[in-house]
């Protein structure tokens, strides 16, 4: 995780609001047969709103969605999201989606009112999902935003729910190891 | 800044002094239940990790409710994961095909869900919790994490507050209260989004027992609401007390906690509702569903399925039949309900009128694993839903309606008013 980082730096791809996750962000089709394997979802992310997106997409852009993103407390999406380093800042998030989005190891930020008003598909953006700065360097503009809590940022860090419980079990191996060598 | 009682409950689980909306907390649950759909892959995923103890087995308990026949070799193979998950996780609390019910009403029923506790859930409605007075978080399959650490993230829910007023007309339910607010949300009469927000039922509730709070904590479920929480009445307290595994302290809101938003509703207004075929939020007064044809009805599930609903529902069958050309299923809840049934009588109500008796638990609201749908086909329930292939194939319409509404038509055949039937 050395190179894992808060500040995304690229190109923002704006999308709409109330984007459902099935259809707007992956095909139905991924869902119901419960694809989770990443590169069988990138192909497909996005595809029935912009194909051709994952050709474009390079790790570090953003999307920028508007309202109640990615409805339906649907994975695979963000499993594509995730494993191409994409960031994701939204205007709202429905809580299961959003929860979803955490525990795939997506940074994002949500309750970024106005967001899709302060760029275009293209803008070079960076944002730092630590801190919630909000920077569109096409336009010369900056928001501020609500910051990632920390809690959740612990989970993003180590790539999503199971990598965070991979490490916690690690560490608890580790000190039950110590422990018993100190007696 | 006064707290809500869900805020009250977190924060004494989580060990703080004070909660607000939006504080990411650890509660420290009361127990943590599994359902037997969710057993198979929380099992996996801590194999994987080499997680091979749970933090606190004493405090898992286990539920059997969504596949009690085993109707698929795939549910009996999931039933043989789960009692040797069982086995090596070591939970005793192990409420395995005939043993308890289902998971959000026998712990209310046997005392072992009191109120102001918190427990932790793979299944959204958790918030059944709040009929007695408590609160329970779903977590879907992050329940994992529960079962392994012993706790999971919370964002403290923002609370919504709905006051009632006055007395429903006869023959109006509980469960038709939900509907019409589903409703009122539907076509946009109120401006709720009920997205993770607690709802809290507050006004003229003490009119309400157990039955018709859990009816009420069923439809805010369906329009994204994570819990429901009524201030206990005597008579829930005095229920709680009577079969208490163990000691118990009610919370109450505070006269300044914060609500998001508030709204009242004159219960008295309420005719009885129909939920059209997609959603509840397609609600209607029931005489513009009236006389549409049926094949299939069933009378259960977490919203409907406690004695006193199928007590309701009984009267409209008494000494009739269910329709030519009906299947009409019925699950009671829970063992300890089917075992009073069978008691006073009432059981013998259901069976000699043609309906066909399912085990306590979910019943079809669950995918369909028992008494499922043909295309084409037409359902009136008590199911916590009615979207597009709850029970069974898509292209079959599900209208959702009280107890008495599907009882009465069961009898009927067609969609019909309880007030109509010559019940009193």
């Amino acid at each position: 995780m050395a190179s894992f980082s808060w500040l995304l730096k690229g190109r923002c791809y704006r999308l709409g609001h109330e984007v459902p996750h099935a259809g707007g962000v992956i095909p139905d089709r991924l869902i119901t047969s419960r694809e989770f394997d990443p590169q069988k979802l990138i192909p497909h992310l996005f595809e029935e709103t912009d194909p051709g997106f994952h050709t474009r997409a390079k790790p570090a852009d953003i999307i920028v969605a508007g309202r109640k993103f990615g409805m339906g407390p649907k994975m695979n999406g963000y499993i594509a999201m995730q494993a191409m380093g994409l960031g994701l800042v939204c205007e709202s998030m429905p809580y299961l989606a959003y929860r979803a989005a955490i525990g795939c190891g997506v940074r994002v930020l949500t309750d970024c009112a106005g967001a899709t008003d302060l760029c275009a598909t293209g803008d070079e953006l960076e944002v730092d999902f630590e801190t919630g700065r909000f920077i569109n360097r096409t336009r010369g503009s900056t928001a501020q935003f609500p910051p990632m809590p920390a809690a959740l940022r612990e989970i993003v860090a180590l790539g999503g729910n199971i990598g965070w419980l991979r490490q916690w079990w690690e560490k608890r191996q580790a000190m039950a190891e110590s422990g018993e060598e100190r007696r | 800044m006064g707290m809500t009682a869900v805020e009250k409950v977190l924060a004494r689980t989580a060990g703080m002094q004070a909660v607000s909306p939006g504080d990411v907390v650890y509660p420290d649950p009361d127990f943590i239940m599994i359902h037997d759909g969710l057993v198979r892959g929380a099992k996996r995923e801590l194999d994987s990790l080499g997680i091979n103890r749970l933090a606190a087995p004493d405090k898992v308990v286990m539920v059997t409710d969504h596949e009690v026949i085993y109707g698929s070799a795939r549910a009996a193979e999931f039933g043989v994961i789960n009692r040797n998950a069982a086995k090596a996780w070591g939970v005793k609390q192990f409420f395995d095909v005939g043993r308890g019910g289902h998971g959000h009403i026998f712990p209310m029923e046997s005392g072992m869900l009191l109120p102001g506790m918190f427990y932790f859930d793979n299944d959204r409605h958790s918030t059944n919790a709040g009929a007695i007075g408590a609160f329970g978080f779903r977590v879907g399959a992050e329940i994992s994490r529960v079962l392994a650490t012993g706790t999971n993230w919370v964002s403290v829910p923002r609370s919504l507050r709905i006051t009632l007023k006055g007395k429903l007309k006869p023959h109006v339910y509980a469960r038709d209260i939900g509907f019409y607010i589903a409703r009122l949300i539907g076509n946009g009469s109120l401006d709720f989004d009920m997205d993770y927000r607690v709802v809290e039922f507050a006004g003229d509730i003490e009119q309400f027992g157990l039955s018709e709070r859990t009816a009420l904590c069923n439809s805010p479920t369906e329009l994204g609401a994570y819990g429901v929480f009524f201030s206990p009445s005597q008579a829930i307290l005095a229920f709680a007390a009577e079969r208490a595994q163990r000691p118990f302290t009610p919370v109450y809101p505070d006269a300044d906690a914060v609500y998001e938003k508030e709204a009242t509703l004159a219960l008295g207004d309420i005719e009885p509702q129909v939920a059209l075929p997609g959603s509840i939020r397609r609600s209607v007064d029931i005489s513009e569903a009236i006389g549409q044809r049926i094949d299939h009805a069933f009378l259960g599930a977490c919203g409907s399925g406690m004695y006193e609903d199928l007590a309701a529902a009984a009267r409209f069958i008494a000494g009739r039949q269910v329709a030519p050309g009906v299947r009409f299923f019925v699950a009671p809840g829970t063992e300890r309900t089917l075992k009073r049934m069978a008691a006073d009588g009432l059981l013998n109500v259901f069976i000699e009128a043609g309906a066909i008796m399912l085990p306590p638990g979910c019943g079809p609201c669950n995918d369909a694993v028992a008494g499922p749908l043909h295309e084409g086909e037409v359902s009136i329930s008590t199911a916590s839903n009615s979207n597009a292939g709850r029970f069974g194939s898509k292209q079959a319409k599900l209208f959702l309606g009280s107890p008495a509404t599907v009882a009465a038509s069961a009898v009927a055949g067609a969609i019909t008013d309880p007030r109509t039937t010559g019940v009193n």
